[in-house]
């Protein structure tokens, strides 16, 4: 049981990272692999804003920033410039490999390889059916809740959210209608970043003990989660999420913690193989 | 002195090694258009299987303090091809992920996936290949009969290593250069198209994956038998990366720029920081090489995406030194310049190898009950008609009546959700779409399909079937096997591409030309793949009227050659001009049949196209 307790908050943290990478692809159409880097950073932006004194609030909304602006960044400066000749998407997959390869030791080479952890107190601990969980962890569950609540309500009702997915169904039918698409796309990736900047810092938190290095697997929970639900589908990927979350921890108690990620893999293969448009999709949604 | 003469030895094995596998990545991404993220298992398939048929059995070697599989002690060089043999191996269950229809960025990632998440476990599970630490004190070749740490030992290994890296590069070069090359980089241009001319993708990628593999695995056989040990940590997945950054760097597509890109990036950046002194953090040397990766990545793809030494162009027509157009003067008509040439001298029959002629008009394809859903929603529905041989039969019908769809699942591009497809009395509804073009069921595409990286003359000649030099083992046959066949191939395309007027262009990339250009090299390469049946998806689209209608009149001649043709059109001119019968097609059902004539009488027809 206490296991659910860990792949609740794995889920949380996952689904929020999921939708933001999942509405990164739907409106420009890139596996932005760059994703797990920018969630590191995020979190090391944090670090330091806490060990010099900030409090976790405050430090936490510097993580989300970072995550909101480097991502907004990338899309404008690396991926917008290399989409308008024209290429393969394969060539976009490389670059964004390349960029990972840069925000991930780049950061390596200036904060050294040491690990670091919050200054923070795990909270008092709580239990209820059969699950211990931290003061910490339910603040965690309860933000990624709000949040997702938020991108829900954002989808569904406001003018952003409807451009965004007439943006993502089909980005020149979106334009001749008057969609401005090249806002609408800026907001997404700065809005996916915040989620990818929110998402890396409360990894960072959750996990304790972190390195420059320590969200290079991440980018496998992720695919797995999006590939789930259906790539470009912000509902898929919190079902998906939710759903490799539990099955990761779970499968961690049950078979052993350094397999924790096999379950992931193997889903992730499955479903390329078998059901590259997620358990619901179709060919025509992509 | 003689320790640099050992680090010589040490940087030709290396070179070579890299030279290897560099130039087998090359063939599955460069050529055949596969982005093998996985590519190092494939290299670390063949050093662990060298590795554990050179080394005597777990328990009893070296106290037992490493714990692996096999053990078979075998002598060299049986352990270097059981490493190929293993390399081959291990691609099979890949196939299934790039074999079909998947994205390639999606197939890649499932690939990049596959190689961390045998990294996982080969780290993890200690019993089979010793888990973290990796197998160490892996037996060198000869080593009971020569010290593998003499100098002249080290030389002769590296000798042998460059020998075998020029063999597979020779290897190499004489798959890519011959009409299987070319197949493969059409389905690197254009993957889907290529199916449509009747190349059995799956088979093709299959080949690849395999004889990538094999070559990236005797690689890895080699390096382990030069340093003796071999860990999780030398093939993380970012170990490929490495590989396309060399790719990148030196010429996708070409055997010298994969050897240079090896030379440079792996080897160079390797050497370099060997000499750096240590500064910073420990990390800091290694973490700065992995940013100097990535930003070698995204420059050479911004600045010089095609490498330092680009593929180079196939000159066929055999007229080298004639300068091709250069692509930026054609001029954006429509067509309406190009002349065609001396096509109405040409006998159609002998160009399009039409043999017996039935001369009645039976029914050659037949089309019963079709039906196509996208997510539950149907965009054709119930569509029964039938085509009559050596007739030019119209489709025609609003945006959004399902036309190209029909004609998609007439050449199994689409597959139908229900009815029946009959081809020459066949039923031929699940027969995958390279077979019916194979069988003479060929189409061409609404939008540019031509294989742009592919002269307009190798598009012509790639799409001519039953080639002898068009198979892997066609291909390592030479070109003493297919030689005289191919250029009776492109003395022949080339008497059809003077046909319509566009000789100068032979040796031009196809991806080059105007519109109008392209869409003549696309029907010119669907008449050489010999059609008995000619799905045509909007020939006319963008064309200029004066030469759609020199085009429509030798539509008419190739059907009264033999050929029937299937047309979908939306200009009505066109169909009253060429095509009987109709078929009218709104919302997804047949809404009437017959001549223009009968057609323009029946009001619901007017009606449908006023409305629609």
């Amino acid at each position: 049981m206490s296991s659910l307790g860990f792949g609740l908050i794995t889920a949380a943290v996952l689904a929020i990272a999921t939708v933001g990478f999942t509405m990164q692809f739907a409106v420009t159409n890139v596996l932005n692999l760059a994703y797990g880097s920018i969630m590191i950073n995020s979190a090391f932006v944090s670090y330091y804003l806490n060990i010099h004194g900030l409090n976790a609030w405050v430090s936490l909304v510097g993580g989300v920033g970072t995550g909101a602006v480097a991502s907004w960044a990338l899309n404008r400066f690396i991926f917008t410039p290399f989409q308008r000749r024209n290429l393969a998407p394969i060539t976009l997959v490389i670059v964004a490999l390349g960029v990972d390869l840069c925000g991930t030791f780049g950061l390596q080479a200036i904060v050294g390889g040491g690990y670091v952890s919050f200054h923070q107190s795990q909270g008092q601990e709580y239990h209820f059916l059969g699950m211990f969980l931290s003061g910490l962890q339910l603040v965690i569950i309860g933000i990624c809740a709000v949040i997702l609540g938020l991108v829900h309500w954002m989808l569904k009702f406001t003018r952003l959210g409807k451009a965004m997915r007439a943006t993502s169904a089909n980005a020149s039918l979106a334009r001749n209608s008057g969609v401005k698409t090249r806002w609408v796309i800026s907001a997404t990736w700065l809005i996916s970043g915040a989620l990818c900047g929110l998402a890396g810092t409360v990894f960072a938190m959750n996990t304790g003990v972190f390195e420059a290095t320590s969200a290079q697997l991440y980018i496998v929970l992720l695919l797995a989660a999006m590939f789930l639900g259906g790539p470009g589908e912000p509902y898929g990927a919190m079902l998906g999420a939710l759903t490799i979350g539990v099955a990761t921890e779970v499968s961690a108690a049950y078979l052993s913690p350094q397999y924790k990620e096999v379950v992931a893999f193997l889903v992730l293969l499955g479903m390329l193989t078998f059901r590259p448009y997620g358990i619901f999709g179709s060919e025509k949604t992509i | 002195m003689s320790a640099y003469a050992f680090y010589l030895a040490t940087i030709i094995v290396y070179g070579a090694v890299d030279a290897m596998a560099c130039m087998a990545l090359n063939v599955e991404f460069g050529f055949a258009g596969i982005s093998n993220f996985g590519f190092i298992i494939f290299q670390s398939v063949g050093a662990y299987t060298a590795a554990v048929l050179s080394m005597p059995p777990a328990a009893t070697s070296n106290g037992g303090f490493q714990r692996y599989v096999l053990g078979w002690n075998l002598p060299w060089p049986l352990p270097w091809i059981g490493a190929a043999l293993a390399g081959g191996l291990i691609a099979l269950p890949f196939v299934f992920l790039v074999g079909k229809r998947l994205r390639g960025d999606f197939a890649a990632v499932g690939l990049l996936v596959s190689a961390v998440l045998l990294n996982l476990l080969v780290k993890n599970y200690v019993p089979f290949l010793n888990g973290d630490a990796g197998i160490s004190i892996v037996p060198a070749p000869f080593q009971s009969l020569w010290n593998p740490q003499a100098l002249a030992y080290q030389f002769a290994y590296g000798a042998v290593a460059v020998v075998l890296t020029i063999l597979v590069y020779f290897l190499l070069r004489r798959i890519t250069e011959s009409p299987y090359g070319r197949s493969l980089r059409a389905m690197r241009d254009n993957d889907i198209v290529a199916d449509s001319l009747g190349k059995d993708l799956r088979q093709q990628r299959a080949t690849t994956l395999v004889l990538g593999g094999m070559v990236a695995a005797l690689s890895g056989a080699i390096l382990v038998g030069f340093i003796s040990l071999w860990a999780p940590g030398a093939w993380g997945y970012a170990e490929t990366i490495v590989l396309f950054a060399a790719i990148i760097v030196g010429g996708a597509g070409n055997h010298k720029g994969a050897v240079l890109g090896a030379i440079l990036v792996p080897l160079g950046f390797e050497e370099i920081t060997r000499f750096l002194p240590p500064v910073g953090n420990p990390t800091l040397v290694p973490a700065l090489e992995w940013v100097a990766i990535g930003l070698l990545i995204i420059v050479f793809l911004w600045f010089r995406p095609l490498g330092i030494l680009p593929e180079r162009r196939r000159i066929l027509s055999g007229q080298p030194r004639v300068k091709s157009r250069a692509p930026a003067e054609a001029p954006e008509d429509g067509g309406a310049t190009i002349r065609l040439g001396n096509l109405d001298e040409l006998d159609m029959r002998e160009l399009l190898r039409i043999g017996e002629q039935p001369g009645d008009d039976h029914v050659v394809l037949s089309v019963e009950g079709l039906t196509k859903s996208f997510n539950g929603v149907e965009v054709v529905s119930d569509v029964s008609f039938e085509v009559r041989h050596g007739r030019v039969t119209g489709l025609i019908g609003p945006n959004g009546a399902g036309k190209s769809t029909v004609l998609a699942m007439l050449a199994g591009t689409l597959s139908s959700t229900s009815g029946r497809i009959i081809y020459e009395g066949r039923d031929i509804t699940k027969m995958p779409s390279h077979r019916r073009a194979q069988a003479g069921l060929v189409r061409t595409f609404q939008l540019a399909s031509e294989f742009k990286k592919l002269t307009v003359l190798e598009n012509l000649v790639s799409a001519i079937p039953r080639q002898s030099g068009d198979s892997f083992w066609g291909s390592v046959r030479g070109r003493r096997h297919w030689g005289v066949e191919d250029r009776a191939n492109i003395a022949r395309a080339s008497e059809l591409l003077e046909g319509f007027g566009l000789s100068q262009y032979a040796d031009a990339y196809a991806g080059g030309l105007s519109g109008g250009q392209r869409r003549l090299v696309e029907i010119m390469r669907a008449l050489l793949a010999e059609p008995k049946v000619l799905l045509l998806d909007e020939p006319m689209a963008g064309i200029h009227p004066n030469l759609a209608h020199r085009i429509g009149d030798q539509l008419t001649r190739m059907a009264h050659a033999g050929v029937t043709i299937v047309m979908v059109e939306h200009e009505l001119a066109m169909m009253d001009a060429y095509c009987d019968p109709v078929i009218v097609l709104a919302e997804g059902r047949v809404l009437a049949e017959g001549t223009m004539a009968e057609l323009r009488a029946k009001s619901e027809v007017v009606e449908a196209y006023l409305v629609g």
